[in-house]
């Protein structure tokens, strides 16, 4: 599983690396997620110790999100004060996308479907 | 015994908060499994309520919190690289529907994120709340990292990430019911375009192909947005 969990230091490093010598705004482990996905496109196949490493970083990932999260108790000023515009904006928003996105992703397919 | 010596270290190691935080989302894991694995039983949520509770009561700043557990904040970056191996995994679906994967991405992409600013600016909010919104339907990790980038408030995109999943996941076998959709794969793939990876576990339950276009677009729309947002935000402050 090193070997695994060493891959997937290596590619975030290389990630950030890159980010900060081309100056860009890509976050540098979304830069390299990004390796990675090539570096397994070009090798065709993944290997036992970084099914394992991402296993176990997948499935607690909600964990690694809640130090981030607890930060919400330094903005109980802004969700007080936009309560309602937050509320409206992800409700609504969430609805409208998902018909949108669904609906315009079926319309495609069944034109796709038919063309053959 | 030395209860001065005790207290001192309670009050100064971060194993305490690395206990916590480690123990109370096991605590969520269990309840939520115990209870069928119910949308609004998220682990993190039950998590969360536990340790707002233990810092308030205890009168800890956030910044103190932060500190003890910054190793497990570490970790958003390999778990991000991570992500590259389930996508990779799913990429075989992509050719059976190229054309259509990329135009949803990108039109419904773009839509999510400006439906979701449009109602924001519409009822008086302010810039940080609005820039904290636009990372909403990518997956947690990337939006942390991603909002950071763009200057907007983590904390704040981490909860509009998390209840965004919530919604979706709750409502999009409605909302596909009433607006027709035919097939598994425009209903994954929408459930992970917008509600990420808690829309992802919902997508299992409706098929295999639904899960696997719904994983599928949430790496897709993960690094679409990282890679996009924060030029067209530099673009416009600039």
């Amino acid at each position: 599983m090193l070997k695994g969990i060493i891959t997937l230091l290596v590619f975030q490093f290389l990630g950030e690396c890159i980010a900060k010598l081309f100056e860009l705004l890509v976050p540098g482990p979304v830069i390299g997620m990004v390796l990675l996905l090539i570096f397994l496109i070009i090798r065709k196949s993944s290997f036992a110790s970084l099914d394992t490493a991402v296993f176990i970083h997948l499935r607690y990932l909600p964990m690694l999100f809640i130090p981030a999260a607890m930060g919400i108790i330094t903005q109980i000023d802004i969700i007080s004060k936009e309560f309602w515009a937050i509320f409206t904006a992800l409700v609504l928003g969430t609805i409208i996308a998902l018909a949108f996105c669904a609906k315009l992703m079926d319309y495609l397919t069944i034109k796709q479907e038919s063309k053959k | 015994m030395n209860f001065d010596a005790l207290i001192e270290y309670i009050t100064n190691t971060p194993l305490v908060w690395l206990l916590l935080t480690l123990g109370s989302f096991k605590l969520g894991i269990i309840i939520y499994e115990k209870c069928n694995k119910h949308t609004l039983l998220q682990p993190i949520i039950i998590s969360y309520v536990i340790i707002m509770s233990v810092i308030f009561m205890t009168g800890v700043s956030y910044e103190e919190y932060f500190k003890g557990v910054e190793i497990i904040h570490f970790f958003l970056g390999p778990a991000t690289v991570a992500l590259a191996l389930p996508l990779y995994n799913n990429l075989k679906h992509i050719k059976s529907l190229f054309l259509p994967i990329m135009i949803t991405l990108v039109v419904a992409g773009v839509f999510s994120i400006l439906i979701a600013v449009a109602l924001l600016w519409a009822l008086d909010a302010q810039l940080p709340t609005i820039l904290s919104m636009t990372t909403k339907s990518i997956t947690a990790p990337i939006a942390i990292i991603t909002s950071e980038q763009i200057g907007a408030i983590p904390s704040l995109a981490v909860g509009f990430v998390i209840i965004t999943g919530i919604i979706g996941a709750l409502l999009g076998t409605a909302i596909f019911k009433v607006m027709k959709i035919k097939h598994d794969t425009s209903k994954g793939f929408a459930l992970g375009v917008v509600s990420h990876g808690i829309g992802t576990a919902r997508a299992i339950e409706i098929s295999e192909k639904a899960a696997a276009f719904s994983a599928l677009a949430m790496g897709l729309s993960g690094i679409f947005t990282a890679v996009f947002l924060p030029l067209i935000i530099q673009f416009l402050k600039g």
